[in-house]
């Protein structure tokens, strides 16, 4: 194996990372074999780290999609404030830059015996280690009447896509003085604001383009995340326009009707011009099918390195873990895996391991040039994940201060995204 | 700092462990600058999040101190220092001078 000086390290930025990450090859000496399924926020940083810990690793990255359209910011581009291409990121720079091998098929199933994936097309890959981070999926029949064909009348739009573009058009679309209806999912779901985000967002679109219209959440849920900051701003921003109903005052939403647009709760039936349904929420199917999932749902781990509960040699990260107190976010999925895959590196290459730092960092838009942010720190505590240290914005504050916070979330995504996908 | 952690830092800035056999163990610094990462580009690019290349040990070595004493004027970094030791501080504001300059 090629030893480096330091000086030469010193000048490893940028491209020449590339060349110098892909020389390495060690001789004579199998390198241990990881496989990470999942090319989204979780797997892509696992992977990219995993790259970069030690050449001694050869990591390969299983995903179905080209490229990867985030979550964070589609809120933005549903209200015309941001192009969906600048949601989009490939996978070349991890693949080149880092040398990971990229494959584009679907993993169909796991067999932990055998250390081995098979994927959709029939291959077989082996591995020594495997990381899962297949995101959320949908609980069955958690509404009645929302399958797949009322998905695309009344889009979830909660995996960024197609499902994203196709509410965008429908609210571009919608006449002014309509009805957008947005079903609220119960805990514990993907990103705790991002519902009332969208309201928010929605609401500065429809304030621009279309000022009769109103917007209703039909909430699963009494209560939700930082709800005194979205209220004051619903108040300040859009008076009148945005309705919050509680479980405890619709008892709850029971079924949608997609032929008529409608979202049914205990008490009354809501018609809309608009629906945005987000139903409630589970690890993605192949962690249900591979057993890494328990009765709840999700999938419990090791808070330390991630390894699954329920399966050893499988680690999971991401919304798919039940992450004790860290909430199901991005920043979160990048944080458990780089703690996930500096634990893994030391395993497989017989090293010291550093006690992991993860975090939770949050920009929440309420308004284009109004943005909150909260900041958490996390702990393994008797096996759970603890959160030790937390801060959030403050109902008073200046707008200069939200001003700053919206253009440094636009800093964030950036840096963000390039720690993710290089 | 450990010796271990030294040792690293003297083969690699990028690789987050060293592969110089017995030496070989993690890179403290470069372990915690990965969470600078997720909101500081660590090439010096980027907008709207200050950048932290080019500042001098010392200078990012305060400012952490500073951060991490109070809440103001900035609650994120807040949280982030409070969760570093005064080793882990100095590690990875060694580490993360060395970044995008030319060091020797
Ligand atoms: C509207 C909205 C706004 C948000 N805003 C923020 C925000 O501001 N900040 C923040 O931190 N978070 C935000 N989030 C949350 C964030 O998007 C998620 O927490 C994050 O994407 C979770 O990462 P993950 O890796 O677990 O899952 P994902 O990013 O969903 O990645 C899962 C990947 O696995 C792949 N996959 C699934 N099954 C298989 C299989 N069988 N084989 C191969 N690949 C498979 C999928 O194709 C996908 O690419 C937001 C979410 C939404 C919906």
């Amino acid at each position: 194996m090629k030893s480096w000086t330091r000086r030469e390290f010193g000048r490893l930025t940028g491209a020449a990372l590339l060349t110098a990450l892909n020389q390495p090859k060690a001789r004579g000496q199998a390198k241990a074999r990881v496989v990470v399924i999942g090319g989204g926020i979780g797997g892509a940083t696992v992977a990219r780290y995993l790259a970069a810990s030690a050449t001694a690793i050869e990591v390969t990255l299983v995903e179905p999609r080209q490229s990867y359209a985030t979550c964070f910011f589609s809120n933005l581009y549903l209200a015309g404030l941001r192009p969906f291409e600048s949601l989009s990121h490939g996978y070349e720079a991890l693949a080149k830059q880092n040398g990971i091998i990229v494959v584009h098929e679907s993993a169909a199933a796991i067999h932990p015996a055998a250390k081995t994936v098979a994927l959709s097309n029939g291959s077989k890959l082996s591995y020594d280690r495997l990381v899962v981070a297949p995101g959320i999926a949908f609980r069955d029949r958690a509404l009645e009447g929302y399958d797949e064909a009322a998905m695309e009348i009344m889009p979830h739009a909660w995996n960024a896509g197609q499902q994203t573009r196709l509410l965008r058009q429908q609210l571009e679309s919608m006449e002014d003085g309509g009805l957008f209806v947005l079903v609220a999912p119960p805990n514990p779901f993907r990103c705790p604001p991002a519902p009332y985000e969208r309201a928010s967002l929605v609401a500065s679109y429809f304030q621009r383009r279309k000022p009769k219209a109103k917007i209703l959440i039909l909430d699963a849920k009494d209560s939700f995340n930082a709800q005194d900051l979205f209220q004051d701003a619903w108040n300040r921003h859009y008076p009148g326009m945005i309705e919050w109903l509680p479980a405890q005052f619709t008892g709850g939403v029971t079924a949608v009707d997609a032929k008529t647009r409608s979202v049914i709760t205990a008490g009354a039936t809501f018609k809309a011009a608009v629906a945005n349904v987000i139903p409630a929420q589970m690890a993605g199917r192949l962690a249900q099918q591979a057993g890494l999932a328990n009765r709840s749902g999700w999938c419990p781990v090791d808070p330390v390195t991630f390894e699954s509960a329920l399966q050893p040699g499988v680690h999971l990260v991401g919304d798919a873990i039940i992450g004790g107190d860290m909430p199901k976010s991005a920043f979160c999925a990048n944080s458990q895996a780089k703690a996930c895959a500096f634990a893994i590196a030391a395993d497989l290459t017989g090293s010291a391991r550093l006690p992991a730092h993860l975090f939770n960092t949050c920009y929440t838009y309420l308004a284009p040039d109004d943005a909150f942010s909260n900041a958490i720190s996390f702990k393994p505590v008797d096996g759970k994940l603890k959160s030790v240290i937390s801060f959030v914005s403050k109902v008073e504050e200046s707008s200069e201060v939200r001003r700053q916070a919206a253009r440094a979330a636009e800093g964030w995504y950036d840096a963000f995204t390039h720690d993710v996908f290089g | 700092m450990r010796p271990v952690a030294r040792s690293a830092i003297a083969t690699g800035l990028v690789l987050l462990f060293s592969q110089s056999g017995a030496a070989a163990g993690p890179d403290q610094g470069a372990q915690l600058a990965a969470t600078c990462a997720s909101c500081h580009r660590l090439d010096g690019g980027g907008t709207g999040i200050p950048s932290i290349i080019g500042l001098g040990e010392e200078r990012l070595t305060n400012a952490l101190l500073a951060y991490r004493a109070s809440e103001s004027p900035n609650h994120i970094m807040h949280v982030i220092a409070l969760s570093l030791s005064d080793e882990e501080i100095a590690s990875v504001a060694r580490y993360v001078a060395k970044q995008g300059s030319n060091p020797r």
